[in-house]
């Protein structure tokens, strides 16, 4: 059979060698959305040795406008699982890993650490300084893209201690000061080509070419055709900091993060919520001083039994796996501002006492 | 000295223009910004960079260049 990286071999700049490095190789893709899909498409056709994908959501009809390896029939279904499925009948001699979960400052360290380079898929803040901050800790490279409307901007930070994204942005935005996700469209090729720039940097610096786009912003306009290139400098105090610190540092803006659980030390006493107990009816211990709605996870529930309101809903159960599974019948069913309780029943009950 | 300013992003929008040029004379990055914001109002709740002469720049830096670009960060994935 004729060699499928042949193309790449053939370009004096990769040959045979190249190849191999690109086959050795582990990128780690967070979110397989409009950037993450065109990414993982090209790194894969690439023959990228170990691939990991990590996105805690689920696949909905507004994504299919340009997350391009989701079709109608994958609707409600986990994105980094399908995404690995449909990856998977590209390139079956590569190594491919799902994470459905989100990525915290809890396991920020566990999974970067396992790649050399850090492709930034996300649609927040509050992962990209997470991405960016393990980044510097663990000496990864990470590739980020962002999108505005027609606009895209791509760079990459932490190369050869080169920059970094807070050498760019030290101070994270406020929450609404940056329109989120879902508030502003995208025309659904701009995520392709800024995904697509993002696959070939990692190329790049997989190949170990010089001329990457460390300390550099390239800011890419679809409608006037301008691509502008940005030179910017290092900032040590920014770097410093993290690696005093020796840990990343979450920043406040949560704003489209997207995460299934919920702790109770996350919940203020005046927050509006709606408590559903998915424990079967004769489970104990019963919650005495809050009000709470029954929907044992056994029985069927249909979409318009749970009325989404301004309340946060979270479910729970014993210890936190049935309430899971839930919140993700719930997302499948196109309910928002669901989430599970990390805690259990009776972690609850103390709690419910208290406030 | 004329510079040219340019609007990216959801400055854009709030400026209404994607460039325009200005003529008022500035000491400092500090100084254009705030008058940017004097006479955008909106600018004042947003986080963004300078850049001038394609090199993004402090606030404290002298301002030198003819070509300014205000840059916000983006959000979207």
């Amino acid at each position: 059979m004729e060699n499928r990286y042949q193309r790449h071999i053939q370009l004096t700049e990769i040959g045979t060698e190249g190849q191999q490095k690109i086959q050795k190789s582990k990128v780690l893709v967070v979110g397989a959305g409009g950037l993450g899909c065109p990414a993982l498409q090209y790194l894969t056709a690439a023959g990228v040795g170990t691939l990991g994908i990590m996105d805690a959501d689920v696949v909905t009809a507004s994504n299919l406008q340009r997350q391009i390896l989701f079709n109608e029939n994958d609707l409600g279904k986990n994105k980094a699982v399908v995404a690995q499925e449909r990856l998977r009948q590209l390139n079956s001699e590569i190594i491919i890993k799902s994470y459905p979960f989100a990525l915290t400052h809890e396991n920020v360290a566990d999974f970067i650490n396992l790649f050399e380079i850090i492709i930034d898929g996300t649609d927040n803040f509050y992962t990209r300084y997470l991405i960016n901050d393990q980044c510097i800790l663990s000496q990864k490279v990470m590739i980020y893209g962002a999108l505005f409307k027609f606009e895209g901007q791509v760079s990459v930070f932490n190369h050869k201690d080169g920059p970094s994204y807070r050498c760019l942005f030290p101070s994270p935005p406020k929450v609404g000061e940056i329109p989120n996700c879902s508030e502003v469209g995208v025309l659904g090729v701009v995520p392709g080509i800024i995904g697509t720039y993002q696959a070939t940097e990692a190329l790049k610096i997989i190949l170990g070419f010089e001329d990457v786009l460390s300390g550099k912003l390239l800011c890419v306009n679809l409608l006037n055709h301008s691509n502008t290139l940005f030179n910017f400098e290092k900032r040590d105090t920014e770097i410093k900091k993290i690696k005093k610190l020796k840990r990343v540092i979450p920043i406040e803006n949560k704003d489209c993060f997207v995460d299934f659980e919920v702790s109770l030390t996350q919940l203020s006493s005046n927050e509006k919520i709606m408590w559903i107990d998915v424990r079967e009816k004769d489970e104990a211990p019963r919650i005495t001083h809050l009000e709470i709605q029954e929907y044992p996870l056994s029985r069927s529930i249909t979409s318009n039994s749970i009325v989404q309101g301004e309340a946060k809903i979270i479910a729970f159960c014993q210890t936190g796996l049935r309430s899971k599974a839930f919140v993700q019948k719930m997302k499948n069913k196109g309910i928002k501002n669901c989430f599970s309780l990390k805690e259990g029943a009776s972690e609850l009950n103390d709690w419910g006492r208290k406030i | 000295m004329k510079i040219k300013v340019r609007y990216f992003g959801q400055i854009k929008e709030i400026t209404g223009k994607s460039d325009e040029y200005l003529v008022e004379q500035f000491e400092t990055v500090q100084s254009l910004k705030s008058f940017l914001k004097k006479r955008y109002p909106e600018l004042n709740a947003l986080n963004f960079k300078i850049a001038q002469d394609n090199k993004i720049d402090e606030d404290s830096s002298h301002l030198h260049g003819t070509l300014i670009d205000l840059l916000p960060p983006f959000s979207g994935g």
